[in-house]
């Protein structure tokens, strides 16, 4: 059942923000198929360790496609070939013997790398403290059942709210764009009816934020709903232009 | 000497008349106070977001880029609550007999009691910060069950209910954040506590981006750090999760309670290689509609779907027929890796057991199915590359969740004052085994809604504002980090940290896992110093502590498990009868199932650090139940 | 245009002059059909539109106006987007089907641009009465002359169809970009909006192509 392949990897190593960066070619032989992709890289890392050279870092923590943690872009796309799919999830029955594989990190003004495979997300978090909540303190509130909540519009709000704010979508936009991200987020709130009160200051918030941040204009690709390893549609992204337009007409 | 400070009174008015009791802080004078709150997970997040609600400042930190990341974020399933919606008999009380009978009577009454208490009030917090619930078509919240309880009171949101839980908290945190009541420190690593006049007053952390080693003072330090199944090396936690910070606290005098209490999750995808990183856990929600069952006969190696239904045993219906394939995860974890010790394993490595939701798939169909599982589905194939609407799935124990923790009393506050200990890393609700959906119930219960009450008492009595850097137990403290960083960095041996790890990890497996035995605890009681003794004699580092540097990193927390192994064996060794997850090999009943010894070992076990190298002192916190009668757990 | 000032401004204005200038597209062909008519129905609609004047100023203003505005926000977009990536990944890939045609925006963007000068010049701002309207036969036939005589040069036809096939590239993007914007469908009717806005600008592309084939077909008849 197990089979093990040889690669060769082509790997971005880039020392600090301020380095330039590189490629650097490494071998990855006798790779189990059965490995995820950073257990993969785990393996190249521990004897790059032993040879006294510096592995290549890269962001990971639960591995099992949930924390957002990990992310690279393998072959031109983000987190790799498979649809759906956060690189830690990826596994190397994917990849045939002697592939040539191109690793490198998300790249985008907004996401400045930090190391190697290991980008700055911070830009995130900033937008969802511009807006990406509800403001109800501890305490305040109502018994749960008070309001009922449509079914569709519940589960459509969990479509949207089961991003993982990995990146992916910045990372696979021409335009270096955060708008699925943000887009995902502003619909999960919205579609709820307890996110409808701060509605319209949330979408400018955010929105403004994440202009602020860097990142680029959303020009219609759909290259970040291909990527999103959570299929987060890019109607997320309409109904916050939409939101977005109402909010302004309100002023 | 350990005083838990319960409240008197009647068990279901304990709390109210607690918080009717305790001290308050004066709205004007919160915002001279400062709280450290170390981690961001449920309990972290839920405590730093209600905490600077009310006014105080807090400092937030986590070692992820970000607070999102927190591990709280994979846990699948569901959280309990005693809401009742489903109208099948819950209560308050249920979910405080359920939860104490499913510790196997080694948790605290009146800390159950609350928990159970403030269940209703988290699932109100949680949908009006949009966490999106499942829904029934009618628009109200849904519900189903989970192992160890005859009601249905789980909340979930599809198989990410820990995600979703995890980010309602993380947007209240950035909420403050955007205010800037909240300041986070994110990619920053806790290295050591400061203790000032025998109080906690500050944290040393590593930047993890530049290696910049800083001291933060506060009023009061919380810590909410998770748990430490890592030490297993092989776990369902997250690569990074550890034992860190709470170890360097023990080590500045908080006591650890019950080290050797760990969770063995009954349905996690089975190891398949030496490489592996990790395991993974699949929601036990699975066993709502699946069957577990191995063959009859030894070494059948035909394909599970040509094994004819009598020769199949099912062995949790068969044993447990009252709660079947929902029977506490103590008991589904130890019977299979019964069966498999038997050889009746399956698999490549023999060492996994059938969860076959192939009846249900009949019965219910594969749109029922899909809905509620699918993503367990998917993620099974992705790992496995196997198609589970198809074949059984495969499942095999793994270490999942750590009951011990850091010795808290009522109040969530360690033997150390002005540490605050919440959530997985404390060891106050679950006692020898937590049932499911009550650890997100638990770090939001003690986030939300007791420890932004408890910290008051506290703080009423502390000048506020008193903690300094430039008091010299900083300088010291932040001196001994810098040092024993250098130290790990300039060893320049032979091995890498995972190596160290693995080989811990494996002895602890073997010999202080599932199940153990007395000469098996004293065989890894030896080996650990020698293990510990060759890292730091043939450690390799490559690098600068300067630097983003995550081979450094993770030699930091090896270095710790390292010197928790041995206190989790130590206290596995002293408590000698059969509880919870633990089954002590010498402690059983005639028919082999576990034993436990009310007479004796009704105690929580808190270690007090005496010094490296010295013996560990044992206190013991008596449980005294008032409310129910310890009844030997029966699934039968 | 102190007002516009985010991303999703600045998106909502080159739609919103997106969908005025579609419109103009479909209207401009609609009155080019006329050809088909012969010279005096072509002739006759021509007139019919200078009637209009000098209300008709007024409307080429507006378009004209919108058409600088959508080139502005474009170009202040297109900028910013190069910006957002300063380092470029060393392997492409595009995992997203139908990413053709808005990849290639700022380029049919561009041609689109040259085509309408040329076009001007070509055929508005002549002397229709002049030379440019007298056919082979010798007769003047005004406007209708003055676009068979162009169209009727093959190099000119074939970059004409050439500048219709950026148009109803650029429209295939253009018409689900305008509905994507302003957020007009859900997740439902998002593939069928695809589907529409990519059959319109091939549709649109047609037709106008038709027009230069159909001058080199009939050309002969003017001998």
């Amino acid at each position: 059942m197990a089979k093990t392949i040889n690669l060769t990897l082509h790997v971005w190593r880039q020392k600090g923000t301020q380095d330039k960066g590189r490629f650097e070619v490494y071998k990855a032989e006798g790779i189990d198929t059965d490995m995820s992709f950073l257990e993969m890289l785990d393996v190249v890392n521990e004897r790059l360790i032993k040879e006294g050279k510096e592995p290549v870092a890269f962001d990971h923590d639960c591995r099992e496609g949930i924390c957002g943690a990990c992310g690279a872009v393998v072959n031109g796309r983000p987190h790799g070939p498979m649809d759906k799919t956060t690189l830690c999830q990826l596994h190397m029955r994917r990849f045939k013997d002697n592939d040539t594989i191109t690793i490198e990190p998300w790249r985008a003004r907004g996401f400045p790398v930090v190391k190697d495979l290991v980008v700055d997300r911070s830009a995130f978090d900033q937008i969802m403290a511009a807006g990406g909540f509800i403001s109800v303190k501890t305490g305040s509130a109502p018994e749960a059942n008070t309001v009922p909540v449509r079914r569709q519009d519940a589960e459509t709000a969990m479509d949207a709210a089961a991003c993982i704010g990995c990146g992916a979508c910045v990372a696979a936009c021409p335009n270096a764009s955060a708008m699925l991200f943000v887009g995902a987020k502003v619909s999960h709130f919205g579609l709820l009816p307890q996110g409808r009160v701060e509605a319209k200051e949330r979408v400018r918030g955010m929105v403004a934020r994440m202009d602020a941040e860097g990142f680029g204009n959303c020009s219609n690709h759909y290259e970040c709903e291909a990527a999103c390893p959570k299929g987060i549609s890019v109607s997320t992204i309409a109904r916050m232009n939409r939101e977005y337009l109402s909010s302004e007409l309100a002023e | 000497m350990l005083d838990a400070k319960i409240p008197a009174g009647p068990l279901k008015d304990k709390w109210t008349s607690h918080k009717n009791k305790i001290r308050l802080v004066n709205p004007a004078n919160k915002r001279k106070y400062r709280v450290i709150v170390v981690g961001t997970g449920l309990a972290g997040a839920s405590a730093a977001a209600s905490l600077a609600e009310r006014g105080y400042n807090v400092d937030a930190f986590c070692f992820q880029d970000s607070p999102r990341r927190a591990h709280s974020i994979a846990a699948q399933g569901g959280i309990n609550a005693a809401k009742n919606y489903p109208n099948d008999g819950d209560s308050v009380y249920r979910l405080f007999y359920d939860t104490i009978k499913g510790g196997d009577f080694r948790s605290r009454e009146a800390n159950v009691y609350r928990l159970a208490e403030v269940s209703n009030g988290i699932i109100d917090q949680c949908v009006a910060q949009g966490v999106p619930f499942a829904r029934e078509y009618s628009g109200y919240l849904d519900n189903r069950s989970f192992g160890g309880a005859q009601v249905s009171r789980t909340f979930y949101a599809r198989g990410q209910t820990g995600q979703q839980l995890l980010l309602g908290a993380y947007s209240a945190l950035m909420k403050d954040a955007g205010k800037g009541t909240v300041t986070m420190h994110p990619r920053a690593e806790m290295l050591d506590h400061v203790v000032v006049d025998g109080k906690a007053k500050g944290i040393i952390t590593r930047c993890l981006l530049t290696g910049k080693i800083s001291a933060h003072a506060a009023d009061a330090v919380v810590l909410a750090t998770g748990g430490y199944a890592n030490v297993f090396y092989l776990s369902t936690n997250a690569k990074a999760s550890n034992v860190t910070a709470v170890w360097r606290a023990h080590k500045k005098g908080a006591f650890f309670a019950n080290p050797c209490y760990t969770q063995i999750h009954p349905t996690c995808i089975p190891v398949h290689g030496d490489y592996q990183s990790k395991l993974t856990l699949m929601s036990e929600s699975l066993r709502n509609d699946g069957r577990v069952w191995v063959p009859k006969n030894k070494g059948d190696s035909r394909r599970p779907s040509a094994i004819p239904e009598n020769e199949r045993d099912y062995f949790l219906e068969r044993k447990y027929p009252a709660f079947g394939n929902l029977v506490p995860r103590d008991l589904a974890s130890r019977n299979a890796k019964e069966q498999c010790d038997q050889g009746k394993g399956v698999g490549p490595t023999g060492h996994a057991v059938y969860l076959d939701l192939g009846e249900s798939l009949g019965r219910l169909g594969r749109d029922v199915i899909r809905e509620r599982y699918d993503n367990l589905f998917e993620m099974y194939e992705r790992i496995t590359g196997m198609d589970a609407y198809k074949e059984p799935m495969m499942i095999y124990p793994a270490p999942h969740y750590t009951m011990g923790g850091l010795w808290v009393d009522y109040n969530l506050m360690s033997n150390l004052p002005g540490l605050f200990v919440l959530g997985e890393a404390n060891f106050s609700d679950h006692g020898a085994n937590r049932l499911g959906a009550s650890a997100l119930l638990q770090g939001l219960a003690d986030g939300y809604f007791i420890l932004p009450y408890t910290i008051g008492d506290y703080l009423a009595v502390q000048p506020p504002g008193k903690a300094d850097t430039g008091h010299p137990a900083f300088g010291e403290a932040r001196e001994a980090a810098v040092r024993r960083t250098g130290d790990l960095l300039k060893i320049n041996g032979k091995k890498t940290p995972d190596e160290f790890h693995r080989e811990l990890g494996r002895l602890l497996w073997e010999k202080c896992g599932m199940s153990r035995r007395e000469d098996g605890l004293k065989e890894a009681l030896k080996k650990i110093p020698a293990i510990r003794e060759e890292f730091w004699r043939n450690l390799l580092v490559p690098g600068s502590g300067e630097e983003f540097n995550q081979t450094l990193e993770r030699a930091g927390r090896v270095a710790d498990f390292l010197e928790f192994a041995g206190l989790m064996v130590r206290d596995a060794l002293e408590r000698k009868e059969s509880c919870g997850g633990h089954f002590r090999e010498e402690s059983r009943t005639p028919e082999g199932e576990a034993l436990r010894d009310d007479a004796n070992f009704a105690y929580v076990a808190a270690w007090e650090f005496k010094g490296a190298g010295r013996e560990p002192v044992l206190h013991k916190e008596p449980l005294a139940f008032e409310e129910v009668h310890l009844a030997t757990r029966n699934y039968k | 245009m102190n007002r516009v000032k985010s991303s999703i401004d600045k998106k909502q204005v080159v739609a919103a002059t997106g969908l005025f200038l579609i419109l103009f597209v479909v209207a401009h062909l609609a009155g080019n059909l006329f050809i088909y008519g012969g010279p005096e129905a072509f002739n006759g609609y021509a007139r019919k539109l200078a009637g209009l004047r000098p209300g008709l100023y007024f409307v080429e203003a507006a378009l004209l106006a919108v058409f600088l505005v959508h080139l502005d926000a474009t170009a202040r977009l297109v900028l910013e987007n190069l910006r957002a990536r300063p380092v470029g990944y060393r392997q492409g890939h595009s995992a997203a089907g139908g990413s053709f045609a808005s990849r290639l925006m700022p380029w049919t963007g561009a041609a689109i641009v040259a085509f309408v000068i040329w076009h001007l010049r070509d055929l508005t701002f002549v002397d229709r009465a002049g030379p440019a309207g007298i056919l082979p036969d010798g007769r003047g036939y005004g406007l209708f002359g003055v676009v068979y005589n162009s169209l009727g040069n093959p190099v000119h036809g074939v970059l004409y169809i050439a500048a219709m096939l950026a148009v109803g590239t650029h429209l295939s993007h253009g018409i689900q970009s305008f509905i994507q914007t302003f957020g007009l469908v859900g997740e439902h009717r998002l593939p069928a909006v695809r589907r529409v806005s990519n059959g319109l600008g091939i549709l649109i592309a047609l037709a106008y192509s038709s027009i230069p084939v159909y001058v080199q077909l009939s050309f002969g008849a003017f001998k």
